[in-house]
This record gives structure tokens, C-alpha cells and sequence, in this order.
């Protein structure tokens, strides 16, 4: 159970990496494709998986390559009980340095065995080559001799020169306090912010401290402000049509500065103002949705960028006079 | 040849837990606040402030610049930044100070790893053609060291059970320890492997954490504290990312960093190694041949509350602090980056003679 004071966030960090590989992981990722293994020649010895450099030296290596395997020994190996996600397979398998026949130095690598009983030092393994291949060091992975099926590989055309690798990693935390104290006001149609014991400035959220004082803030420094403010800054956002886009019509997207705050609601955008009529120092008020079409599922622990949730329904005019800019000349 | 002497001033640290439920940047004003307050100086004071972090680590691009708000936003700080442990951070600090032009440094380490699954982050830091696409992670690496230990006869199972149990026995007394238990070694060889040879209680928890430390000049450590624990040398070496090239029952790297540093290990009364794994404890000692008379990982070390970015400065952190209290004269601290202690720093710290 979920208490109702926490709210659980998760999301998804996501970057596609490509990357070029030069001449010597390009031709052994290329091989890896066609169903071989290529190591290298640096002076009496082969590399395998190859590298641009003499490791001892740092001198750059003539791209000398040469045959290995696809029979290798096991020098020493892992039982991985329990399989990341990220690994290449989702039953138990071991990690093992593989040194493949022809090769000097060993290969860090997957090996599928029936179980750890079917494991030791020492022993011979072979390069299974995966149906689908890519020009990828996931394309192999090894087994024990007598495992092994003897696979026809297709070559592939041209030569693998860019690998990519998409990283996907996920999070999952609950807001900090601050953070979900203020989502929880949000649902109660409340703004709640934050009054630096110190200083006495008002941040919306706050952050649980007060950079400027160095202060640690806790609940008893939570503030309620009102639902009324001053727009000091605005832009008029033209949709471009894209995929996914829902927005159709010029609209406004305004900083706010809630009456009592020392920082504004940013991108808050107002479509009941026509954008011509949309002025610095206008003074409005938040009408909040019905309680049941309210969300916070769009706050999360984000420090960069602060969303009101989906609780507004607009922002409307009070009726007041403008605020001359000359008296809001910290808030632009 | 130092040109400048520097000491440790003051340090503080949180406890080790597996979930913080606020933000880094508030356990870091915690600190900063302590340090400050205990040395009597103004945030102004500070020269030069340098925090080590990882953004990857909860998942938040560029909270390393929202962490700077844990040093307090005003004054603006001189400040510098590295994507590594902030042991590696008061590396950065002490050449700093000895340019011989400000006196003070305030380094930190901070991070959270609770938020993502460290299994899968970490092989991002590996090779990205050969190792990272098969997700070869720090645990299974630490296995596959276990295994090369045995195989060369350099340990036993029993080996890196005692390393826990001894650990946890010495966290029981360490207030920031996240994991402390008073447990047998042969109560711990009953456990299922995870990564065999090893078991669960082979690795570090999963922590979060930070910790900071005040450095200064000679005289101006002279003038803020009584008891300075001077940073006798410092030296940091790593070896290749390719398993294949490195033997992984030695540590070369920390051998030569001991070298440059004229490092004695008879005249050690005590080391705070980067444990993160029972057999690097092995490996340290052989390779840094440390003996009986060395205390290791008074604290219980990483085994015991890994907060990551943070857990090699602690080091040096606990073993200051044993320094100071007069439970020895001179000490190693440790800190290790990458698997398999593939980077390895050594820091010599040593009480008022």
C-alpha cells in the first residue's frame, strides 16, 4: 500500500549512442557478423578482443589481423545466479575469460551452460554465432564443446562502421517531501510553497532548503499563497505540426508570480486570453479544475523544471489594474 | 617533494542508508554546515570547493550543478567538479593547495543510488564496443576475480567470508554502517552464491550517502584545528579496461602508487581499504603486503555502506578520524574506481608527531 502522502515517480532515461569504429573494431565487429573472430598481431603475441594500441606501449597497431577460435578455453569463470536485465541472457549463465585457440589474451563473454556442474576451469567452449547479427560483440556468446551446433552463417554486405547502443535505464523514487507536499496541495486545489527561515523569500515548490541562507527547510516552513498573481513574463508559442502535437492555435505561455512569491510559475500556458491582448503585469487568477479531473502525474523530482500538475483549468483576469513593470524589476 | 604541507581540518559524513528519502543537495548542506560550524569559518572563507558525482547514478542530468547549492548558492564558489569518487576530488584539491595561493578546500563526495538499479548503470562505464553491450556489470566482474583467486591459490572461500564477517562485526560499532551484524564465517559459507564464488553478502549494499571534508595549508590548519591529521602523500594509477590484459589477483596499479609515494607498509598501524567486494581485500594485502600489524577497515569499509561517489573519501574520512582519537599514527586510505579495482588511490595520512 501506498501511503497517500507519497507520491511514486518512475521514468526512463533513454540515449541512443552511436558510435564510429575506426579500423580495427570495425573489422572485428564486421567479422563478428560473418560467424569469425578476429584478433590481432602485436609483436609475438594476438589480442583478442583486438585493440588500436600496443597496451604495453601505446603504439598504434598496424591492423595485422588473425583468425582465432572458434574453440577457446575457459580460464576462469562466474556463475551469474541472477541475470540483469542488461545481460545477454535472462536464465542463469556464467561470465567467463575465454582464451580462444590462436589468441594470447582472453575474452570477457557469455557462456550458456546447463548449469554451474557443467562449468570448470580449464575447459573447452565454443563461439555460437546468433541468427540475427548486427556487427556486434552480442552476435557470440560461448558453450561448452559439447554443446555446440554447427551453424552455416551468412556474410553480410559491406563493412560494420558505426555501432549503436541504446541505453535505457529506469527510476524509480517517491517525491521528496517538499516536492509532494506541494503535489498534494496541488489535488487540494492549494498552492503550497516554502518561507526561508532566514531570508524570509518564498519559493513555489520549495526545495527543502534555502540555497542563499544554506538553511534546511522542513513542513513548518511550509506557506500557502494565493491563487492570485502577476504575469511578468510571457512568449506567444506558434504549434508547430508534429507527431503527438495537440496544440493547433497561437497561445500564450507565461511566468506568474503568485502574490507573496520570490519565484514564478513558469510555462503556464493561458488559451482564454486572446495572445494580443495578453500583457506583462496583468494580474490573474488560478481557477482549478473539478477535484476529480485533477492530477499531479506530470510533477516529478525534476529540479530544472517545475510543473503545476494538471489541476488548472485557466488562468483568468481579475479585473485589476495592470502592475507597472518598475515594480516587479527582479521578476523579469 | 611536497612544496606545500596540508592537513585535514574537519570532515563529516551521513549515515549510510539504502533509501534518502530528500534531495543530494540537502544532505550536502548538512555537512558543509557541520564543517562550517565546527571550524567556526564563513562559507566566504572557503578558496575552493570540489564535490565528486555522477549524474547517471539517479538518473538526473546535470544535478551535479543543482549539488552546488549544498555549498550555499551566495557567495559564488570557486568551484570544480569530477565525475568520480571525491576521493578523487580531494586529489584535485590537495594539487590545488599546493599552488601555494589559498590556504582552504572543501571537497565532497555525494550520491544516490537507490533511485536506478546499479547492476544496469554500471556497465556503462565499461568498454562500449566488448563489455557494456553484454552488460558486464561490477558484480559479475568481482565474481569473476573471486574465481582467478582461487584458481591461483591466493584465497579460499573461507577467505572472503572472514573478510564479511569481520567487517560486519567492526560496523557494529560504526554509527554511519548501514549493514552491521556480528555473524561466523562458516554461518555465512551456508549461503546460495550470486555470483559464484561469491555470495550476496560478498557485495556492498546499495546506499546512499555523502561525505566532505575540509582541507587546508599548514598554518591555517595549525590555526583552525588541534589536532591536524596531515596528508602525507597522495597518488592515484588505474589499469586497463580490458579484463583480459590485467591479473586480477594483483594490483599492479596500487604497487606503483605505493612506489611513488615511498609508501613503508611497516610503519602503517592501520588502512581504510575501498572494499566493495571480499576479494579486494585480498588483493590489497598481497599486493600492498600489508601485514598483521595493520588494522584494516577499523569502520568495517564498504561492505558495510557503500555511498557511492563517496565511499573512497569516507575512507579517508574514518581513518582521519582514528588518527585524531590516538587509535593510530599513520594510516593508509584507499579509494578504487571501476571493477575490479581497475583505479586504485592511495592517500598516507599521519597524526601529530
Amino acid at each position: 500500500m501506498v501511503a497517500m502522502s507519497e507520491f511514486p515517480t518512475s521514468f526512463t532515461l533513454e540515449y541512443p549512442y552511436t558510435r564510429t569504429l575506426g579500423p580495427v573494431i570495425g573489422p572485428f565487429l564486421t567479422a563478428l557478423r560473418d560467424g569469425r573472430i578476429l584478433g590481432i598481431r602485436c609483436g609475438s603475441r594476438v589480442l583478442c578482443p583486438p585493440l588500436e594500441f600496443d597496451p604495453e606501449t601505446g603504439e598504434t597497431l598496424s591492423p595485422d589481423f588473425v583468425e582465432v577460435g572458434p574453440m577457446g578455453c575457459v580460464e576462469f569463470w562466474t556463475w551469474i545466479a541472477e541475470p540483469s536485465r542488461k545481460h545477454p541472457f535472462r536464465e542463469p549463465f556464467a561470465f567467463a575469460q575465454v582464451k580462444l585457440d590462436g589468441a594470447d589474451t582472453a575474452m570477457t563473454h557469455a557462456v550458456k551452460a546447463s548449469g554451474p556442474e557443467a562449468m570448470s576451469n580449464g575447459m573447452r567452449v565454443k563461439a555460437q554465432f546468433r541468427e540475427e547479427r548486427t556487427g556486434a560483440i552480442s552476435d557470440v556468446y560461448f558453450v561448452p564443446e559439447a554443446d555446440a551446433l554447427d551453424m552455416a552463417i551468412e556474410p553480410g554486405e559491406g563493412e560494420v562502421e558505426i555501432s549503436t547502443h541504446l541505453i535505457s535505464l529506469t527510476f524509480d523514487e517517491n517525491l521528496y517531501p517538499s516536492r509532494a507536499r506541494y503535489a498534494q496541495g496541488l489535488l487540494d486545489g492549494k498552492f503550497i510553497g516554502q518561507r526561508s527561515p532566514v531570508s524570509g523569500s518564498v519559493s513555489i515548490p520549495g526545495k527543502g532548503y534555502d540555497p542563499m541562507a544554506r538553511v534546511l527547510m522542513t513542513e513548518a516552513d511550509d506557506v500557502e499563497l494565493a491563487p492570485t498573481g502577476t504575469a511578468t513574463s510571457f512568449t506567444v508559442i506558434t504549434p508547430i505540426q508534429y507527431k503527438g502535437q495537440t496544440e493547433t492555435e497561437p497561445y500564450v505561455s507565461a511566468s506568474i508570480f503568485l502574490d507573496g512569491s520570490d519565484q514564478p510559475l513558469t510555462m503556464q500556458n493561458i488559451y482564454n486570453i486572446p495572445v494580443d491582448e495578453f500583457r506583462e503585469g496583468m494580474r490573474l487568477r488560478a481557477i482549478f479544475k473539478p477535484v476529480a479531473e485533477r492530477n499531479v502525474d506530470n510533477v516529478d523530482n525534476s529540479w530544472m523544471i517545475f510543473t503545476t500538475g494538471n489541476v488548472i483549468e485557466r488562468w483568468e483576469p481579475t479585473g485589476e489594474p495592470d502592475v507597472p513593470r518598475e515594480e516587479f524589476p527582479e521578476q523579469i | 617533494m611536497l612544496a606545500e604541507e596540508i592537513a585535514i581540518v574537519a570532515y563529516a559524513q551521513t549515515p549510510c542508508v539504502r533509501s534518502y528519502p530528500d534531495t543530494e543537495p540537502s544532505m550536502l548542506m548538512g555537512l558543509v554546515n557541520q564543517i562550517l560550524e565546527e571550524t567556526g569559518l564563513d562559507r566566504h572563507q572557503i578558496d575552493f570547493t570540489i564535490a565528486g558525482s555522477s549524474d547517471y547514478l539517479s538518473g538526473s542530468p546535470f544535478c551535479f550543478i543543482a549539488n552546488v547549492d549544498g555549498f550555499g548558492a551566495w557567495p559564488p564558489v570557486y568551484e570544480s567538479h569530477v565525475e568520480m569518487d571525491g576521493a578523487w576530488a580531494l586529489f584535485e584539491a590537495f594539487v590545488r593547495l599546493q599552488m601555494g595561493d589559498i590556504d582552504l578546500a572543501l571537497v565532497a563526495g555525494s550520491g544516490k543510488s537507490s533511485p536506478g538499479t546499479p547492476r544496469e548503470i554500471f556497465p556503462l562505464q565499461a568498454d562500449p564496443y566488448v563489455h557494456a553491450p553484454i552488460g558486464l556489470d561490477p558484480v559479475s566482474v568481482a565474481g569473476l576475480q573471486a574465481s582467478a583467486l582461487l584458481q591461483a591459490g591466493k584465497a579460499s572461500e573461507r577467505d572472503f567470508a572472514e573478510v564479511v564477517s569481520r567487517s560486519r562485526r567492526d560496523a557494529l560499532s560504526n554509527p554511519y554502517a548501514q549493514v552491521a551484524k556480528d555473524i561466523p564465517a562458516e554461518n555465512l559459507l551456508e549461503e546460495p552464491y550470486y555470483a559464484s564464488p561469491l555470495r550476496k553478502h560478498d557485495l556492498p549494499p546499495i546506499s546512499d550517502g555523502a561525505s566532505a571534508m575540509l582541507i587546508a595549508r599548514g598554518h591555517r590548519a595549525r590555526e583552525l584545528c588541534e589536532k591536524p591529521v596531515w596528508i602525507r602523500g597522495i597518488d592515484h594509477r588505474i589499469e586497463s579496461h580490458h579484463l583480459g590484459l590485467r591479473d586480477l589477483t594483483d594490483s599492479p596499479s596500487s604497487r606503483i602508487a605505493a612506489r611513488h609515494l615511498g609508501l613503508d607498509p611497516g610503519s602503517l598501524d592501520m588502512a581504510e581499504l575501498c572494499v566493495r567486494y571480499s576479494p579486494e581485500e585480498i588483493v590489497l594485502r598481497q599486493a600492498l603486503d600489508l601485514g598483521d600489524h595493520t588494522r584494516i577497515n577499523p569502520s568495517g569499509g564498504p561492505l558495510c555502506g557503500h555511498p557511492v561517489m563517496a565511499t573512497g573519501l569516507t575512507r579517508v574520512i574514518e581513518l582521519a578520524r582514528r588518527i585524531r582519537a590516538g587509535e593510530a599514527g599513520r594510516g593508509l586510505g584507499h579509494a578504487a574506481s571501476g571493477p575490479a579495482l581497475q583505479q586504485n588511490l592511495l592517500c598516507i595520512l599521519e597524526g601529530e608527531s
